[in-house]
């Protein structure tokens, strides 16, 4: 008796979970009505956010699996000194608010700063542009692949390694054809957790980049620009796309996953 | 290829766990390596292979040192406790792995791998995923993975011991045929006296990382040289005596160990070390005990001790039977179908003169030029 009153105390809190989850997402699909969707879709402005979000949250997921991988690997599988701030520093971007980080690179990348002059004097200007968008992203989102890579490489057997190396294999063979084949769900994970945080990003990049229609209006910027404004309907259409696009996403991936773990 | 080690140390946040090492393998030789756990054996592996790096001490294979080189450049086979195949690849994958650094040609990988596959008849599995294959099976993968490249040495972590003893058997068979047929030197790690027995030419009993004796199996089990090696190896009759009279070919020592209600005479084979008045360990194999009843003889056996029995074991093929004498517990090893004595009998425990030796750490029975009994040294340096 008394564990069946633990389980419904259990399911009573989940259940109040999904409606903390659900409720505002039948709140928001119901806010708009199909023919409206279909118009704002229409509008270049939408679609133009919907674009810049899409290209620049795509280009940070490739750098982060770029800079992600031989971080994730270096934490894993070696013993170093000052692994621990490393492991410190992926950190800190997820419990750093958007909005410090924002600041942040706003004044390295500043026309005040060493660096913002610097790259100023070669012509490249980061601040509000599609490169400063990506920064940002990539500055928020990259250790969720770190963290999900690294969990990954440190699940694999030790002696897996070491059986590929005494093969005759090189470091490099070996991370290629058994370390990232082995690590590949979690790697997936993680590209699939960095593109959503990339594509959710609003802080930072709204404070690097600016919100510029058209040039670096994401789809969270133009979200709060048209609340802002008073043009709701816009921004629910956006806000609509966002979450069926990371619905999908999260739900393709994890029934991808599932399958290979049932293998 | 011959292995030698020289003087390896190697410590883990310093505690030393091999303390200058020297260890010579002969090129075909089977070598195995025995040890409780924690002795050191996987981390003497692991250096030969370059898995792990000594603090001091060379490592050659052949007339090469190894010493700086990465696993990858030694030409090393090794086969893991668990296996460690690659769970991403199909079997024939997995055995295929080195050929394919080795940038073998497709053909010459099939034509290779199919010998070896049907060599230990797996030829079923050959596109089964790892995780669809029995333990038997697995380490078979393993062994042909390491053997198809090729390898001048092949080292083996306790590659059986997650194997039932029926699987064991068959595979303790196959390796030893493969071993003899490719004249791999082999260095087989396990804490397995029955493995080490039935697979090794030579045997190294390891204890706290220091080799305590090197002997052929049948040496190293009825004639070990120290306490540790004679326990490891089941030989649990320590005696501590004193030798009291020598003679010719023979001594008499007194027994007069622990916990003895009344000391007692034995007539032994006479040793190189014996000196009158000095006390010694002696060792009796439970094989080389014999039971009688009260009133039989006890054969040609020279040396009688009456006792009672106080526990027996039956382990299939024979008994254990532990005999209490006067205090002294001695154990046997009786064959099934001779024993017919209930607990609680008093029996004699009989054995030949040449049954006990002495626990010197010393070889003696080895060409005379090896010989480093201590008395022997003694009078050299006189």
């Amino acid at each position: 008796m008394k564990g069946v009153s633990f389980d419904l105390a259990m399911s009573l809190m989940a259940g109040v979970f999904v409606s903390l989850i659900m409720l505002p997402m039948i709140a928001l699909f119901s806010a708009t009505s199909v023919g409206e969707l279909v118009n704002q879709f229409r509008s270049t402005a939408v679609l133009s956010a919907v674009v810049i979000s899409l290209e620049t949250s795509l280009i940070v997921v490739l750098l982060a699996l770029c800079l992600g991988i031989p971080v994730a690997y270096l934490l894993a599988m070696k013993e170093f000194r000052g692994k621990e701030i490393l492991d410190t520093l992926v950190d800190l971007p997820v419990s750093m608010p958007p909005l410090v980080a924002g600041l942040a690179l706003l004044i390295l990348l500043g026309q005040n700063s060493i660096v913002g002059s610097t790259l100023s004097n070669y012509g490249i200007s980061l601040i509000f542009s599609k490169k400063g968008i990506i920064i940002a992203q990539l500055f928020v989102s990259i250790p969720f692949l770190i963290k999900s890579t690294r969990v990954a490489f440190e699940s694999i057997n030790k002696n897996v390694t070491s059986a590929s190396l005494t093969l005759g294999a090189s470091k490099f063979y070996t991370f290629k054809n058994v370390l990232l084949p082995l690590a590949k769900n979690g790697i997936c994970a993680g590209m699939v957790m960095t593109w959503a945080r990339a594509l959710g990003e609003f802080g930072a990049t709204s404070m690097v980049a600016g919100c510029i229609p058209f040039r670096t209006e994401t789809m969270t910027v133009a979200i709060y620009q048209d609340v802002m404004s008073g043009e709701l309907t816009s921004s629910i259409a956006i806000a609509l796309l966002l979450t069926v696009f990371s619905f999908t996403l999260l739900l393709t991936f994890k029934s991808r996953f599932k399958r290979q773990i049932l293998l | 290829m011959g292995i030698v080690l020289k003087d390896i140390l190697k410590s883990y946040n310093g505690r030393p766990v091999l303390k200058d090492l020297t260890l010579e393998v002969n090129t075909g030789e089977f070598h195995v390596l025995l040890g409780p756990s924690g002795s050191g054996k996987t981390t003497i592996l692991s250096i030969i292979a370059g898995l792990v790096r000594q603090d001091k001490g060379d490592v050659l294979i052949g007339d090469r040192n190894v010493s700086g080189l990465p696993p990858e450049k030694r030409g090393i086979g090794f086969v893991f406790q668990d296996y460690a195949l690659f769970p991403h690849l199909t079997v024939f994958d997995n055995m295929a792995y080195g050929l394919r650094v080795k940038k073998v040609e497709k053909n010459k990988i099939s034509q290779r791998l199919g010998y070896y596959l049907g060599r230990v008849g797996i030829e079923r599995e050959k596109d089964k995923f790892p995780h669809q294959l029995s333990g038997g099976q697995k380490q078979r993968v393993a062994l042909i993975r390491a053997l198809v490249t090729e390898p001048k040495v092949l080292l083996m972590d306790e590659p059986m011991s997650n194997l039932d003893a029926l699987s064991k058997e068959t595979i303790a068979d196959e390796l030893k045929s493969i071993q003899q047929e490719t004249g791999m030197t082999t260095i087989y790690v396990t804490h397995n006296q029955d493995e080490a027995v039935l697979l090794g030419d030579r045997v190294s009993v390891l204890n706290h990382g220091a080799i305590e004796q090197i002997e052929s199996p049948d040496e190293l089990f009825y004639h070990p040289k120290t306490e540790f090696v004679a326990r490891f190896v089941g030989a649990k009759n320590i005696l501590k005596a004193s030798v009291i009279e020598i003679k010719e070919h023979e001594a008499v020592v007194l027994v007069d160990h622990e916990g003895l209600n009344q000391p007692f005479k034995l007539q032994v084979k006479k040793y190189p070390i014996f000196e009158k008045g000095k006390g010694i360990n002696l060792c009796i194999h439970p094989e080389k005990i014999s039971l009688n009843r009260e009133n039989e003889a006890g054969g040609n056996n020279v040396n009688r001790v009456m006792g009672k029995i106080i526990h027996k074991t039956n382990n299939g093929k024979a008994v254990k039977v532990t005999i209490n004498t006067g205090g002294m517990e001695l154990h046997a090893v009786i064959p099934k179908d001779i024993f017919d004595f209930e607990i609680h009998e008093n029996v004699w425990v009989s054995f030949a003169a040449d049954a006990p030796h002495p626990l010197c750490g010393k070889t003696c029975r080895a060409p005379y030029a090896r010989r480093r009994c201590l008395n022997e040294m003694r009078n050299e340096r006189l």
